[in-house]
């Protein structure tokens, strides 16, 4: 039993401390860098796993007390306060991990005072909030009871009644509200999943999923601490393994433990509110006419399909079945799959649903990962800690308390430590933690991705045997048609090259200008080193083994100790003095760097056409369409396939014709 | 209210107002052309304003529309972007907290934002406000080589653009882009093209703000009633319970039934 409660705590302390390094590298280096959000999906995983699934799934804390404080049923007051851990803990692990999810985590306190009524995330913030605040007070109970203050805690059980009807409102109010987030975006969500009902949709599922969540909290409870309290005596490993032939069927179907009436009864309520949330699905589903759309197999098909039977479908027939009603491992599985549902359904709707939309699929990075279930690990931690120290599954907690006390070594000596650090305690943390903050740290390091080097390909070369050169720089497809033979007949043959080609390469007569210029956008360096330190030794007449070694100091003179960098060599203008005319003309020109691809051709072809157009009083030969004659409106163009925002791959190609 | 029309048969797809929004906006010009090549739709943090290809040598801006009724200021939970009365949609980068919830809200995909910050904004249009106020026109509309832009008052540039669509003699489609869409934007286009494609919604689509504020106005009221409701039942039960407690002659202590419950 202790060894099955301390891997649970190794596991979540493991999960706890990656979070740990992922949330300082979300604070240190910024959301682009440690997640895989874009403009096109800017809502991920933080905010839709952790606050719109986490509070869903932490809706018992309402429910049970709707159930015990308002219409009195007793029965499930042992629920009530473990309803009300995974309330308090369930908000406060999603909240906490929002703070991570906004871009400016400083200004969390913003919406207590710029209020915008209009909008439903406001009304969301002050629900939570206040709701955590109810969370919090129904909780006080059980720490000051620890602490034996009984004013307090008389005054809190006063307050009680009025405290819970609050809470049920608020509660009301934002499981709502959260599906009427997403009613804003009618064009964008999958009509599968968008539909005026989404606050009814939302706050159904809430309530009949979150009484199963509780179930489930109750079930993982005693598989840790107290298996009979609802298997039943005989032993866990029995109910759960397929039985084999000739096992005794009897034994291992028996009805479970002594809270197994009240959870089946729960159970039963919690299924009524899926029926009706299943009732109103399908019945959506028919009104807008989306049948055809939930067996038309695509994956959003598939997707809903699976949400549908696992929320509803699955928990109600395991519940009701009277082949499996009652029984405990049927119960169990069905209030794990209804909070799994739940969640898979609150992901859809503000996550899958944006797919088609966005054009792009989003995919958490290993950071949003591990900060989402880091904070939730922590959450487990913190209900651990609770369950252990304070009464809050009431029959015999001490006794379990007991059990699961961890040893405490004093550091007297290393292989006391060693031993401790592997038996449990906090030696055993600081090991994990020492173990898994430096893995976390190398496998999470932000590194800035950098898209654009392999998006733009460099500039083209030319066919420089055509008589119309097609110049088609970014390599988008759209060429640009360049008459080369008649200009060069038009400019005197073959004594005019230079009147273009400003630079060839020694020996090479036919240099294509993507040679120096060979980035469509970005400048690029041309500057060769080895070919300085060749020519340098030649002119200045070195000698040695080796000339070149001794042409450094030719250029990097008096660096002073400094590394002989190119910020520490001397201007290139010092020698070569025939570039001195232009490149001080020009300002900002540096001869190690050639101007893009774009920036070359149109400075070479434009000053010339418009200087021509003055002179020949053309004034439009200066302008884009003069050679870019595909943006030229034409009569009677067919419409072509849009090729815009998220909606094809090779709209950015296609977009424009090159060069503008 | 001011607005801009664009007329997209005179647009030739220059991008000269793209240049010059990078400008006004303090962009960095290098970046933006990589912005262009690698992004769907040429609009990023750096670059507010992009021209989008709708059909063979047919091009549209793609730019905040500056809607009449803006879903994104309806979304934001700390006012942080307004409507104002002038025409444009400005935003307050002083406010924002950074939850996004506008950039899903926007129903033409405009908010962009700085991914590469560590404190980062929200980026967009806000057709020059700054211009505008020192009574300047946005900086794009003074840009255009073409005259394929008209900064001017809303009502007017309505009446403009049917004129020149009568006038036209079919040069034109016989609608007015964001006249009627979405409640209305304060960036109108005619075009000889059908915009469908830019993400232009059906002429008679709704204002978002108009799908959520009327259910938000009743929140409040509906808070109330549910705690009227929980009140009214747990009544009727403690009433009952004691009823039943009575009548089988037991002591009433229903009074502290309810309100210390232990």
């Amino acid at each position: 039993m202790r060894s099955r409660i301390s891997n649970l705590k190794d596991i979540l302390w493991v999960l706890a401390f990656a979070g740990l390094v992922a949330g300082g590298f979300r604070l240190w280096y910024g959301l682009g860098a440690t997640t895989n959000l874009t403009d096109a999906v800017p809502w991920g995983l933080w905010k839709i796993l952790n606050m719109v699934a986490g509070v869903a799934i932490s809706t018992a804390g309402f429910t049970v007390g709707f159930l015990v404080y308002v219409l009195k049923l007793e029965r499930f007051r042992p629920l009530m306060k473990p309803a009300i851990l995974v309330a308090f803990l369930g908000y406060g692990c999603s909240c906490l991990a929002l703070l991570f999810d906004i871009g400016l985590p400083h200004r969390f306190w913003h919406p207590f005072i710029l209020w915008n009524e209009h909008s439903f995330l406001f009304e969301v913030f002050w629900c939570v909030t206040l709701y955590f605040t109810v969370t919090a007070i129904e909780l006080a109970p059980l720490v000051f009871e620890k602490l034996r203050a009984e004013k307090v805690t008389r005054f809190l059980h006063r307050i009680a009644f009025g405290v819970v009807v609050v809470g049920i409102s608020l509660s009301s109010l934002h499981h709502s509200s959260l599906g009427s987030l997403f009613l804003v975006t009618p064009q964008r969500l999958h009509p599968l999943w968008y539909t005026p009902l989404l606050p009814l949709l939302f706050i159904l599922s809430a309530m009949g999923a979150g009484m199963m969540f509780v179930v489930l909290i109750r079930f993982l409870h005693a598989y840790l601490y107290d298996p009979d309290a609802v298997l039943g005596p005989s032993h866990l490993k029995r109910q759960l393994l397929l039985l084999r032939p000739g096992e005794d069927r009897a034994a291992a179907t028996r009805p479970g433990g002594r809270d197994m009436p009240m959870l089946t009864a729960l159970a039963s309520i919690a299924t009524g509110i899926l029926g009706v949330y299943l009732v109103l699905q399908l019945f959506e589903l028919g009104r807008s006419g989306l049948w055809a759309a939930l067996v038309a197999g695509t994956w959003e098909s598939w997707l809903f399909a699976a949400e549908i039977l696992l929320t509803a479908v699955i928990p109600i027939l395991l519940v009701w079945l009277p082949g499996t009603r009652g029984l405990p491992q049927p119960l169990g599985y069905a209030a794990l799959s209804a909070s799994a549902g739940l969640a898979l359904n609150r992901v859809n709707v503000g996550i899958f649903g944006y797919f088609r939309d966005a054009g792009v699929v989003y995919f958490p990075s290993l950071a949003e990962w591990a900060l989402s279930l880091g904070v939730v690990a922590a959450a487990g931690l913190a209900f651990l800690a609770f369950v252990e120290n304070f009464p809050v599954f009431e029959e015999g907690w001490k006794e379990r308390r007991r059990a699961a006390r961890l040893s405490c070594a004093s550091f007297d000596s290393f292989s006391r430590v060693w031993e401790t650090a592997l038996r449990g305690g906090v030696e055993r943390v600081s090991l994990i933690a020492v173990l898994v903050i430096p893995f976390s740290w190398a496998v999470m390091y932000p590194s800035y991705r950098d898209d654009t080097a392999a998006a733009v390909r460099p500039a083209a070369g030319i066919d420089v045997a055509r008589t119309t050169l097609l110049i088609d720089g970014n390599q988008s497809g759209v060429r640009t048609e360049f008459p080369h033979a008649e200009h060069r007949e038009r400019l005197g043959g073959d004594s005019s090259c230079g009147e273009c080609h400003h630079l060839s390469l020694p020996g090479d007569e036919t240099t294509p200008c993507s040679r120096c210029h060979g980035h469509l956008v970005r400048p690029t360096r041309i500057f060769e080193h080895q070919h300085h330190r060749r020519v340098v030794a030649e002119e200045e007449g070195l000698g040695g083994w080796i000339p070149e070694n001794r042409t450094c100091t030719v250029c990097h003179t008096g660096t002073g100790g400094a590394a002989k960098t190119a910020a520490t060599a001397k201007p290139c203008l010092e020698c070569h003095e025939e570039d001195r005319g232009w490149a001080e003309a020009e300002e900002g020109a540096d001869l190690a760097w050639a101007v893009s691809y774009m920036e070359a051709m149109h400075t070479n072809c434009v000053t010339c056409h418009e200087e021509e157009g003055e002179r020949q009083d053309r004034p439009t030969l200066g302008d884009c369409a003069t050679c870019h004659s595909s943006l030229t409106p034409r009569e009677g163009t067919a419409a072509a396939p849009l090729v815009l925002a998220g909606r094809s791959q090779q709209g950015a190609a296609a977009r424009k014709p090159d060069g503008s | 209210m001011k607005a801009i029309l664009v007329d997209v048969t005179k647009c030739t797809g220059c991008e000269r107002c793209v240049d010059a929004c990078v400008e006004e906006n303090g962009g960095d010009p290098i970046q933006a052309q990589l912005d262009r090549a690698t992004t769907k739709d040429g609009l990023s943090a750096n670059r507010l304003l992009s021209v989008a290809q709708v059909a063979d040598g047919r091009f549209a801006r793609l730019t905040c529309m500056h809607c009449l009724e803006p879903s994104c200021v309806s979304a934001c939970l700390v006012g942080s972007i307004t409507k104002t009365p002038e025409g444009p949609v400005v935003y307050d980068p002083e406010k924002c907290i950074g939850c996004r919830y506008c950039m899903l809200a926007c129903p033409f995909h405009i908010p962009r934002y700085e991914w590469s910050e560590t404190t980062p904004f929200v980026r967009k249009c806000d057709m020059c406000f700054q211009r505008q106020l020192q009574g300047e026109v946005p900086a794009c509309v003074d840009a255009c080589p073409n005259e394929a832009l008209q900064f001017g008052e809303r009502e007017q540039l309505l009446g403009e653009a049917h004129r020149l669509i009568a006038s036209g003699g079919g040069r034109y489609l016989d609608r007015v882009w964001g006249e009627h869409e979405l409640g209305g934007t304060g960036v109108l286009y005619i075009s000889d093209v059908d915009l469908g494609a830019v993400g232009w919604p059906e002429p008679e689509t709704e204002a978002i703000p108009s799908l959520t504020e009327p259910l938000i106005a009743k929140t409040p009221g509906i808070g109330l009633g549910v705690m009227g409701v929980l009140l009214g039942i747990n009544w009727v039960i403690r009433r009952r319970m004691r009823l039943a407690a009575e009548a089988a002659g037991e002591a009433t202590d229903a009074d502290s039934g309810g309100e210390a419950t232990e």
